[in-house]
């Protein structure tokens, strides 16, 4: 039998057509030239939840009139013409209205694309064939390309910025570092190639050179902490640490240069302020940066306020001035490192704009705040830091460098009668206070000849058995005394054991004060158990 | 083979007619104003288009490509380079575009964009002479200039001259520029000039 060329077409068309529906990648259906759907294939059926029966034979306007509404029937006047529309996503979002397949990818509808094409016979166009396809997972790929191509863009401005700080950063530091260089070259090729040196240029040339080998030393303090905050190497030595007594030590070094300017320097240091876990260096540095900050930007004759107060399971200290304050402008960015307000204050004060990222940085450490105010420029500014208060059981408890001093015992001082010789109040009260709370009975005197008087009046059973004093008095008071008091003693054949009390880190004070007749020393800010330590080791001595 | 004034005044009239329907449609679809410059046309012969083009556009072009047959056969194309395609897109969906290879989403913008301006200008050329013209579904390409022209210039047969129209966008105080080719036989030429002389005889 020959073979039946029109009826194999026939069938290879309706085996086609039957193939085309049971796509299920891709939507597809096709009209007549009227519009009324002839094929419905099983994607549109899954998706459009309509099932060919349904749709087959019904007219597109009926089945979805917002396809006209949106002025989709241009396209389909388009196709009847022979023409070819692309539908795109970015212009269409979509060519019918479908729920979304996944709704984890956060579409409410199913975004789409496809086209809108003429099904056509030869020349002649029979009817429209519409192809629709889901893109949600493409959508949710090139969004995320899209925020990583943003994250890789804010990385790139963000490390861009860093160089340039860090470029500036530089520059300031070998600018910083030089000038105090250029001062101590300076003078000591004076002292070197002058002949006629007198007593009088020789101390001020050693004067002006040590002071600037100082200034350079913290500067490098300050680069190597920042380094070693930067590398996450810095170790806090966590102790109960009384804000205080940090506070007390701080003023006693600030004090002079502040009263080289007159400025009026106030503590208010509240007695129920309680302890906080602290690193003592770290702590004092945070109070120097602020005290010496507040100095600096302070006018002289101007006023310096710092206060320590319990607020609620916090301990607060703050530093305010009457100084040049912070312009709104700049105020979010004092804590910054490497900024300072701009190019001229930088020259006018110098440094290197390393000293409030350094008081963040540590404060944060601790677990506490820190903030600056300033009503405006010229009017002054605050600086607030927040700690929070140590708990009876972090009292207790051992830490690092602390653990030794938590663990050790407060040794009793019940009877001994102590001097102290201070002429700062509050830290004459806070020593007192620790001194009669282990049981000594404690006499103050805040001036030599005071201290003098109360030794050479008293008689022997009321007679002080350990004198403890501060070196660094006005007018040189501790070194007056220790002079008297031995001078007196060798009258009266007796030895006081006497503690000289020492600002932080003053080897040159440790040096002279031994030297003028101390027999201990002991650094500031005071530690409670170290001075009954060190009051009940002068007794054990001066017995044996 | 060249145009005279005449024949030239009357293309660019009838191909403004689409520009005009195209612009309109995607002032539609974006919800903003989208128009299109009056065109500048010029005529070459196809081998010379890539020494056209070259002056006047960047080598690393988009372009979206259909061919159409019927009556008149030839192949039409919009080429933009591909900087000013990724900020056509942006301006016209108000979403950043990625790079174009990575992007199909804007990729697919432009195939439309490209797909609105050839429908609207053959669709003109088809209405004027009376033809039914069919189209190939709309190709994008990424790639250079020279590999753009080689695709319509190799394996084809007889002569063939190409119409340049300078199709400049604005939209958002922006101005993009992109090229419309229109390929097509002398015969096929000849025909359509014809067509806009008697046009141009039945406007006046």
């Amino acid at each position: 039998m020959a073979p039946d060329l029109a009826t194999d077409a026939a069938r290879l068309s309706r085996a086609l057509v039957r193939w085309f529906c049971e796509l299920t990648y891709q939507g597809m259906f096709a009209t007549d030239r009227d519009l009324r759907v002839i094929v419905w294939n099983r994607w549109m059926e899954v998706h459009a939840k309509r099932p060919a029966a349904d749709v087959i034979g019904r007219s597109l306007v009926e089945l979805y009139p917002d396809l006209f509404t949106r002025g989709m029937d241009q396209y389909y006047r388009d196709a009847q013409a022979g023409r070819i529309s692309v539908i795109s996503y970015g212009l269409h979002r979509h060519i019918l209205r479908l729920p979304a397949t996944n709704p984890a990818l956060g579409f409410n509808e199913m975004p789409q694309s496809g086209r809108i094409e003429p099904l056509s016979d030869g020349d002649e166009v029979i009817g429209t064939v519409t192809t629709i396809e889901d893109i949600s997972d493409r959508l949710a790929s090139e969004g995320e390309l899209r925020k990583q191509i943003e994250v890789q863009k804010m990385a790139r401005v963000v490390a861009e910025k860093a160089v340039r700080a860090k470029d500036e950063f530089l520059s300031t530091v070998s600018h910083e570092i030089r000038n105090p260089l250029n001062a101590v070259l300076g003078w000591t090729r004076m002292l070197i190639e002058r002949k006629d040196v007198d007593a009088e240029m020789l101390a001020r040339a050693l004067h002006i050179i040590d002071r600037n080998a100082h200034a350079q030393a913290r500067m490098i303090d300050d680069l190597l902490d920042v380094a070693r905050i930067a590398s996450g190497k810095l170790r806090l030595e966590m102790q109960p640490v009384d804000v205080r007594s940090v506070a007390l030590a701080t003023l006693d070094v600030i004090g002079p240069s502040a009263q080289a300017k007159q400025i009026d320097i106030r503590a208010s240091l509240d007695p129920a302020t309680p302890p906080v876990l602290g690193d003592q260096q770290r702590l004092q540095q945070v109070v120097g940066n602020l005290l010496s900050n507040a100095v600096k930007f302070t006018g002289t004759g101007g006023a310096v306020e710092i206060a320590v107060l319990p607020v609620g399971k916090l301990v607060r200290l703050s530093v305010s001035d009457s100084g040049q304050g912070i312009s709104p402008e700049f105020l979010p960015f004092v804590f910054e490192r490497f900024r300072q307000s701009d190019g001229s204050s930088a020259r006018r004060h110098g440094g290197l704009g390393l000293g409030l990222a350094l008081v963040r940085e540590f404060v944060e450490l601790h677990g506490g705040t820190v903030r600056a105010e300033s009503p405006g420029e010229h009017r002054g500014a605050t600086f607030t830091i927040d700690l929070p208060a140590a708990t009876s059981a972090e009292m207790t408890q051992p830490h690092g460098r602390g653990a030794a001093a938590a663990r050790r015992q407060t040794p009793s001082l019940t009877g001994i009668r102590v001097l102290i010789l201070e002429d700062e109040i509050d830290s004459r009260e806070l020593m007192a206070e620790a001194l009669t709370s282990c049981g000594a009975e404690v006499v103050t005197a805040s001036s030599a000849k005071e201290a003098l008087e109360t030794i050479g009046c008293s008689g022997d059973t009321s007679t002080p058995q350990v004198v403890v004093s501060d070196f660094a008095m006005a007018d040189n008071e501790g070194f007056v005394f220790i002079q008297e008091l031995r001078a007196l003693e060798r009258e009266r054949g007796s030895r006081f054991p006497a503690i000289a009390l020492i600002g932080y880190a003053n080897a040159e004070d440790r040096r002279r004060a031994l030297a003028a007749g101390f027999d201990q020393h002991l650094a500031k800010p005071i530690d409670r158990v170290a001075l009954a330590e060190a009051v009940a080791r002068a007794v054990r001595e001066s017995a044996a | 083979m060249e145009l005279t004034t005449i024949q030239q005044d009357g293309l660019v009239e009838v191909i403004n007619i689409g520009f005009g329907r195209a612009a309109a449609s995607l002032s539609k679809l974006t919800g903003q104003r989208v128009q299109l410059e009056v065109p500048q046309i010029t005529m070459c012969p196809v081998d010379e288009l890539s020494d056209r083009l070259r002056p006047v556009i960047s080598s690393e072009v988009a372009s979206v490509h259909q061919i159409f047959s019927g009556s008149v056969v030839g192949d039409a194309l919009l080429i933009i380079d591909q900087q000013s395609a990724a900020i056509l897109k942006e301006l016209l969906t108000s979403e950043r575009a990625m790079p174009l290879e990575i992007d199909a989403s804007a990729r697919e913008v432009l195939t439309e964009v490209g797909n609105i301006l050839l429908n609207a200008c053959l669709g003109t050329f088809g209405n004027l002479l009376h033809v039914q013209v069919s189209f190939s579904v709309p190709q994008l390409t990424l790639e250079t200039l020279e590999g753009v022209v080689t695709s319509i210039t190799v394996n084809r047969e007889g002569l063939r001259y190409a119409l340049i129209v300078h199709a400049a966008f604005r939209l958002k105080n922006s101005s993009l520029t992109g090229y419309l080719i229109i390929v097509l036989s002398v015969a096929s030429i000849e025909r359509l000039i014809r067509a806009i002389e008697q046009w141009e005889r039945d406007q006046h």
